[in-house]
């Protein structure tokens, strides 16, 4: 059972730590995605803002087609000249050298609206702003970036209008000398086809926002877009993000528990008005150990070493079988082969040796209870009993049995009659192959025949009531019965082969007075049986305490 | 007074048209001209010293206004300055020895990014009316004015606020910060007016007497205020009214120096 039990242990200790391992892999599976889903935000963040500083740079160059068309140049520069107000002539000569100008750029370059502004600000002719169409005096000369362009710079800028707009700008010279004769302004609109444009070439999952909404959004594929709205509710705190609020990116921030978020602002005016972008992503993340067949993939679950799985699977079960058969099933089934053989008689008791730890103490124990059930006279039979294969061969004539019976002494030398109310069995040892206790001269051997007889076989044995008779009487057949208790003792001891030499009735009828006295202090019988088996190949003397 | 003067000095009766310069002439012009008005012309100095601050402001790096600046090299450096668009910026105001009667309302026109005009003299108690000229909303409010809260005014439409009191008010835009004007009140305002591009001016006084014209650029006064009688003739101004001060001619001076290294210093910082 040891083994076994060391194995049950060990096996615990193992689920456990399997149980335990696989808890902090969960933990820092999900902490390492956590913190990959940070730096690939903060990733996307800086790749988000290197794209739109690149494009916007690439764009402006697109702008010098406009700054060096002649009629651009010339037609602003007359604007310029007619302070009251711009000539028609301007605007229409302008209006077309825009179209010709933007036709000759390739279509994904093109920008969604272009203004061409002379040096009071007005705008002189535009593309692509229907919303200004008819607005004799729309400007744009109050925006920094077009002031900028009006004096001799390139630049970019994001405007929140109606829309945000990506803006670049740049001076349109005619006179060297001179200021320049006006600007042109390239514009992008910042919508979802500028997102999904953004995040096809960056690979980030982004949002636009201003005014606490948001504006526009993009995501690669794989990557809900809806989960996008999800930074409005988020936008209320940002605010609160000194990060974001100094440096004009937040911390990485998790909405909902699983979607991450990076906010950025837009630089230029859209920086002051609160307007920016925010990449987002969805952390590798387990939901326990379980989780992980969900999230592994073909790849990864070749790469699981499946054999040694089982192999370790199939050792541990066949360790665990081997022991409980070495431990459990072997010893069981020893001890069931033993007790059959009990049951059917070809043992008289169990072999302990034949046992091995507890089974071994549970025969020695089962020897003990049967030898004490037999010195007091037997249990109640549950069957019909086999007498020969109880006390052996069953001589012809009736024989002094190994136990007497207490009772009148004038009634012992009478034969017991088959009325004779049921008696308890003979402690004679079962098995035929040790000596019996010979006969006792002096008294007459119990008919144990009539003593176990079939029909009172089921009932309680109880020792027949001795007749009351007076105390001389009971001390007399008390001696005589140790007399012949003696005698059997010294006739057994001789058939064992011991020695008898120096022992006397005398010293025998002291321990027996002595026994007989402590039994009966100590049980409160009244009064105590001797008898006599062998033990182990010696002969023993047993007291039984008569308690009726 | 109650006038100002397009950049040609004629006066017109003007009211509110849909065409912006009428709307701005309508603006600009209180009161009309009689013949008894004489002109006061003269010509502005050093004004591409002066700075349009919120320009300014823009230009620095630190304020995240844009990813790349860079100079354009064609471009003589001495216009690559964010001096103001004086037509809109730069006010001439003739000042009067005695407070001077209410004027009509006046129209600002919000638009491009700013307003028109900029910066604009009058009287306390002179109602202006803000009207929308952009295709978008805007929100305008008084800075630290209790009757000018924040509000929204959709395309064409207009706002009106009566100012209260002398001093000097700012108005922003909530949804363009490039937007700021200076209200400046003064009791004895009598005529204002704008240049031109090259900076000439033209005052129509009503009332012969003795003023003070005082240019004001940003809500501030620049230059120097210089004493004027006036009399049945028109006055021309034979010292042309210098605008810059020494400051902003030792910030014009060391922006000149700086010029070369500015760009590229510009382009790194934006690029942080």
């Amino acid at each position: 059972m040891v083994l076994s039990r060391f194995w049950y242990v060990l096996l615990g200790l193992f689920l456990g730590l399997s149980v335990f391992l696989l808890s902090i892999a969960t933990s820092m599976y999900n902490r390492a995605g956590a913190r990959a889903m940070g730096e690939a935000l903060s990733s996307d963040s800086q790749v988000v803002a290197w794209y739109l500083r690149d494009d916007a740079r690439q764009r402006s160059g697109r702008l010098i087609q406009f700054g060096v068309d002649p009629d651009i140049a010339k037609y602003l520069q007359k604007s310029s000249d007619s302070e009251a107000k711009v000539p028609e002539e301007a605007r229409e000569k302008l209006l077309a050298a825009l179209k010709k100008v933007n036709a000759s750029i390739p279509k994904d370059e093109q920008f969604d609206s272009v203004f061409a502004v002379d040096q009071a600000g007005r705008v002189v002719a535009h593309l692509g702003y229907e919303q200004a169409s008819g607005l004799s005096d729309f400007e744009l000369g109050g925006y920094s970036v077009v002031a900028d362009a009006l004096r001799g710079y390139v630049r970019d800028d994001t405007l929140i209008l109606d829309r945000i707009y990506r803006v670049v700008t740049r001076p349109v010279e005619f006179d060297m000398g001179a200021l320049p004769a006006g600007a042109i302004i390239g514009a992008r609109i910042v919508d979802d086809r500028f997102a999904r444009e953004l995040s096809s070439r960056t690979g980030a999952a982004i949002a636009f926002y201003a005014n606490g909404e948001r504006a526009s959004s993009g995501a690669p594929e794989g990557f809900a877009t809806g989960n996008l709205d999800q930074i409005v509710g988020d936008m209320s705190s940002l605010e609160q993000d000194p990060e974001y609020k100094d440096k004009g990116r937040s911390k990485v921030r998790t909405i909902g528990g699983m979607l991450g978020v990076q906010y950025s602002r837009l630089p230029g005016e859209a920086w002051q008005l609160g307007g920016g972008f925010a990449v987002a992503r969805m952390p590798g993340a387990v939901d326990g150990p379980f989780g992980f067949f969900k999230a592994a993939d073909d790849k990864d679950k070749q790469q699981a070493n499946l054999p040694i799985a089982i192999a370790v699977a199939v050792a541990a079960a066949a360790i665990g079988i081997l022991f409980s058969v070495f431990e459990h099933t072997r010893p069981i089934s020893i001890f069931k082969n033993e007790a059959q053989r009990l049951a059917k008689g070809q043992t008289d008791q169990l072999q302990p040796s034949r046992f091995r730890g507890v089974f071994r103490k549970i025969a020695s124990d089962l020897n003990d209870g049967m030898d004490q059930v037999l010195a007091k006279g037997g249990g109640p039979r549950r069957g019909p009993a086999d007498m020969k294969q109880v006390l052996g061969d069953i001589p012809d004539q009736p024989q002094m049995s190994a136990f007497s019976f207490p009772g009148d002494p004038a009634s012992m030398p009478q034969p017991i009659s088959a009325n004779t109310p049921p008696r308890s069995v003979p402690n004679a040892p079962a098995n035929p192959k040790l000596p019996r206790p010979p006969g006792r001269p002096g008294l007459p051997a119990a008919n144990l025949d009539a003593t176990l007889s079939s029909e009172d076989a089921s009932a309680p044995r109880r020792l027949p009531t001795p007749p009351m008779r007076g105390a001389v009487d009971g001390a007399a057949a008390e001696l005589a019965e140790w007399h012949a208790v003696f005698q059997d003792f010294v006739s057994l001891k001789q058939q064992c082969g011991e020695s008898t030499e120096g022992f006397s009735y005398e010293k025998f009828e002291q321990t027996l007075k002595k026994k007989n006295e402590e039994l009966i202090t100590r049980h409160g019988a009244r009064r105590v049986k001797f008898s006599v088996y062998v033990k182990e190949g010696k002969a023993a003397l047993k007291a039984s305490p008569i308690m009726e | 007074m109650n006038a100002c003067h397009t950049r040609s000095g004629s006066s017109r009766i003007v009211g509110l048209r849909r065409s912006w310069p009428l709307l701005l002439a309508a603006g600009l012009l209180a009161l009309p001209s009689t013949a008894d008005a004489a002109r006061i012309r003269g010509r502005f100095e050093g004004f591409r010293a002066l700075q349009n601050p919120v320009w300014a402001e823009a230009k620095d790096p630190k304020n995240h206004g844009y990813s790349f600046r860079e100079p354009v090299p064609t471009v003589r450096a001495e216009f690559r300055r964010p001096f103001p668009h004086i037509p809109k910026e730069l006010c001439i105001a003739a000042i009067a020895v005695g407070p001077q009667k209410a004027q009509p309302p006046v129209l600002i026109r919000v638009g491009g990014g700013r307003t028109t005009p900029v910066t604009i003299v009058v009287t306390p108690g002179t109602r202006l009316t803000f009207q929308n000229t952009d295709p978008f909303k805007h929100k305008l409010f008084g800075v630290g004015i209790k009757t000018f809260a924040p509000g929204d005014t959709g395309p064409g439409a207009t706002r009106d606020w009566s100012v209260p009191a002398a001093g000097v008010f700012e108005i922003r835009d909530e949804a363009a910060p490039s937007l700021r004007m200076w209200i400046v009140a003064e009791p004895n305002v009598a005529q204002a007016a704008y240049p031109s591009m090259k900076g000439e001016f033209s005052l129509n006084v009503q009332e012969p007497g003795d003023y003070v014209l005082q240019a004001y650029f940003a809500g501030k006064k620049v230059g120097p205020a210089t004493p004027v009688t006036v009399a049945a003739a028109d006055v021309e101004l034979k010292v042309p009214v210098k605008v810059n001060d020494k400051a902003s001619d030792a910030s014009a001076a060391a922006e000149d120096k700086t010029k070369a290294t500015d760009a590229a210093t510009e382009t790194k910082e934006g690029a942080k």
